[in-house]
């Protein structure tokens, strides 16, 4: 079975060389930190994608429309007459879609979230418990058979503490 | 091990990640004698102080307490207030200060969330208090029922219950997702069933750049919504009272008025809580003097908005001059005990903040701790006093009646805040109470080349 590579890193600077290399010659990597280095990682290998923000839009409006219908739905389906006043009026309704808006938009943020994150997600991975204290990761999988030499040299030569050669670790150990 | 140093952190000292990490765990796993004195004593306090006056209350009826015609509204709803204020600046500030990436906001701002939450469900429970008969609570949900008949969604008290739950909701979720970076390296470092249970809220957490990218996303859009959210909850509440037509209630600048009052109350509930817990968790490194200088600041600004609108509100009242609304002026500002009161509130939510001016103060613990305490009891005598000045005094004299408050509500009253002390106590040991990522962000990116830039 093949085996995927994992480098440790104590710099951030020298894990994005070392990812950009990589990457520029064809590997799967994953980046491991133990803070968000979003901003960093943007500026070394580019920009990317935030497709959370189309559901969290989605959300919102339904959420807007599920204000406007609960309210002036339920007002129609029992009327209560108080001396000419407006069965729906504006302002409450408005008030009351403010809020479901809110609610659902968050609730669609959540799910858009753990869609794209891929979580919650307990089957067996490869992770090493040094990342969440002060080691950055580099992990290289898909097919390495016969360059595993390259992919180690090109982690040593940007500075990796460690590398290690691992298969689907138990998730915590 | 690396050097993991930075000196220019707001933290001020030199700290390395591991000892970030060390520290967290540290104090959810070490347990004095002290702890478990507290926690016992804040749940006897939950026991003796709410549940049994409120069974007592419950079983009686509600003759028990002080209310009564034509003062409806008497502690439970200021406790209601009070706990919503609090509950305002711990999410609320958080979000504004993330958004404008403000630094000092790192170490302080998990345990502000968990005030946050932990008032809004204390503010909840008065008003199943409040209530009277509480297991009828399912009539205020929209549910379809056979004769057909919905909520009135053109009262305040709808839109109160749909703006509070809102929030309770968008407050946990910023909380639980913020924090499971957290709850993950809490998972790599402890055994047994703490194993487990972190394994779980960890959600399989691992700490790579996709699950960072989106969590970073995620969040930001949390924070955008929790903002309006936590403007409309407070100017919600206070719609329950100004759309009224009673005299002292109905005023128009009650929205910003009660905005303004819940951050108010709200830091000044952060810093006392901050005193307590920095000292008794042993973290002053992380949660130093510079954030109480910063909260100081904004307890300030704060104070002087809200003295400000409190102006405002007399003066009003006074330039239109109605017989009415005199009436309630006078027997608010001028009457006993509500003079006592009144000018107790001004002297401590006015005068006393005014130290802050001077950095001395500022940074001087024992000077926040005083002023945060003398704020939250002014704050909740304004509360109090907005109900029990308002109802007993409405438009026809032969229905005025003064409104003292029984016994079992002054219990209830002490009870709750035991049952927020528990609630706080159970949070500092079960969940990671200082964010450990947001300071390692503080401490710095460690870079080969150059130092790291946050």
């Amino acid at each position: 079975m093949d085996k995927a590579v994992l480098g440790l890193f104590t710099y951030a600077d020298d894990l994005l060389d070392a990812a950009k290399k990589l990457e520029g010659s064809g590997y799967d990597i994953t980046i491991f930190s133990p803070i968000p280095l979003g901003h960093e990682i943007e500026h070394k290998l580019g920009p990317r994608k935030n497709h959370i923000k189309y559901f969290t839009f989605i959300g919102s409006v339904a959420g807007l429309f599920f204000g406007l219908l609960l309210t002036l739905g339920t007002a129609a389906m029992y009327v209560i007459p108080r001396g000419g006043r407006p069965i729906w009026s504006i302002t409450p309704t408005l008030l009351m879609s403010y809020e479901t808006t809110i609610l659902i938009g968050v609730m669609f943020t959540l799910m858009s979230f753990l869609f794209f994150s891929k979580l919650p997600s307990f089957s067996k991975k490869i992770y090493d418990p040094q990342i969440n204290v002060d080691y950055f990761g580099l992990l290289i999988d898909g097919n390495l058979r016969g360059r595993y030499d390259e992919v180690e040299r090109i982690l040593r030569d940007n500075g990796a503490n460690e590398i290690k050669r691992v298969e689907e670790t138990e998730y915590n150990s | 091990m690396a050097p993991h140093h930075m000196s220019d952190n707001q933290t001020g000292n030199a700290i390395s990640y591991k000892e970030v990490n060390d520290d967290v765990v540290r104090t959810m796993t070490e347990t004095g004698k002290w702890y478990y004195i507290a926690l016992a004593g804040a749940f006897s306090g939950f026991l003796a102080f709410w549940i049994l006056p409120w069974a007592y209350q419950i079983y009686k009826g509600q003759g028990v307490s002080g209310l009564n015609t034509p003062d409806f509204w008497g502690i439970y709803l200021t406790n209601f207030v009070f706990w919503i204020g609090i509950s305002h600046s711990g999410t609320l500030l958080s979000a504004i200060l993330f958004i404008t990436k403000t630094p000092w906001r790192r170490s302080i701002y998990r345990s502000a969330e968990a005030m946050t939450f932990f008032s809004v469900a204390t503010a909840a429970v008065f008003i199943f208090v409040h209530m009277g008969r509480p297991w009828n609570f399912y009539w205020t949900m929209p549910y379809p029922n056979q004769r057909q008949l919905w909520l009135n969604f053109q009262s305040p008290l709808m839109f109160d219950v749909f703006a509070i739950s809102t929030y309770a909701t968008s407050s946990m979720i910023f909380l639980y997702f913020g924090s499971i970076p957290d709850l993950a390296a809490v998972r790599d470092r402890v055994t047994g069933w703490r194993k487990q249970v972190y394994s779980a809220l960890a959600l399989g957490w691992r700490g790579t750049d996709s699950e960072w990218h989106w969590l970073f996303k995620a969040y930001t859009f949390f924070a955008v919504f929790i903002i309006p959210l936590a403007v409309s909850v407070h100017s919600i509440v206070s719609w329950d009272f100004a759309l009224s037509k009673v005299p002292g209630l109905a005023k128009t600048i009650f929205a910003p008025y009660f905005v303004v009052g819940a951050i108010y109350s709200g830091s000044a509930g952060i810093v006392t809580l901050m005193i307590i817990f920095r000292k008794a968790m042993k973290i002053e490194k992380y949660i130093t003097l510079n954030h109480f200088d910063k909260l100081g600041m904004l307890l300030l600004v704060m104070s002087l908005l809200w003295s400000y609108i409190n102006v405002i509100e007399v003066f009003t009242g006074w330039y239109a001059n109605t017989s009415a609304e005199n009436e309630t002026l006078i027997y608010r500002m001028f009457t006993t005990p509500y003079a006592y009161m009144f000018w107790l509130m001004i002297v401590t939510n006015t005068i006393l903040p005014l130290l802050f001016i001077f950095k001395k103060c500022r940074t001087s613990i024992l000077a926040c701790l005083v002023v945060s305490l003398g704020i939250n009891v002014g704050m909740w005598l304004e509360r109090y006093l907005i109900l029990t000045t308002s109802l007993p005094r409405k438009f026809l004299p032969y229905m005025w009646h003064d409104y003292i408050p029984s016994w079992v509500e002054i219990s209830m009253t002490l009870g709750s805040f035991c049952f927020f002390a528990m609630l706080f106590l159970l949070f500092v040991k079960l969940w990671p109470s200082v964010s450990i990522y947001e300071v390692k962000e503080d401490i710095g990116i460690p870079m080969r080349r150059g130092g790291g830039h946050h």
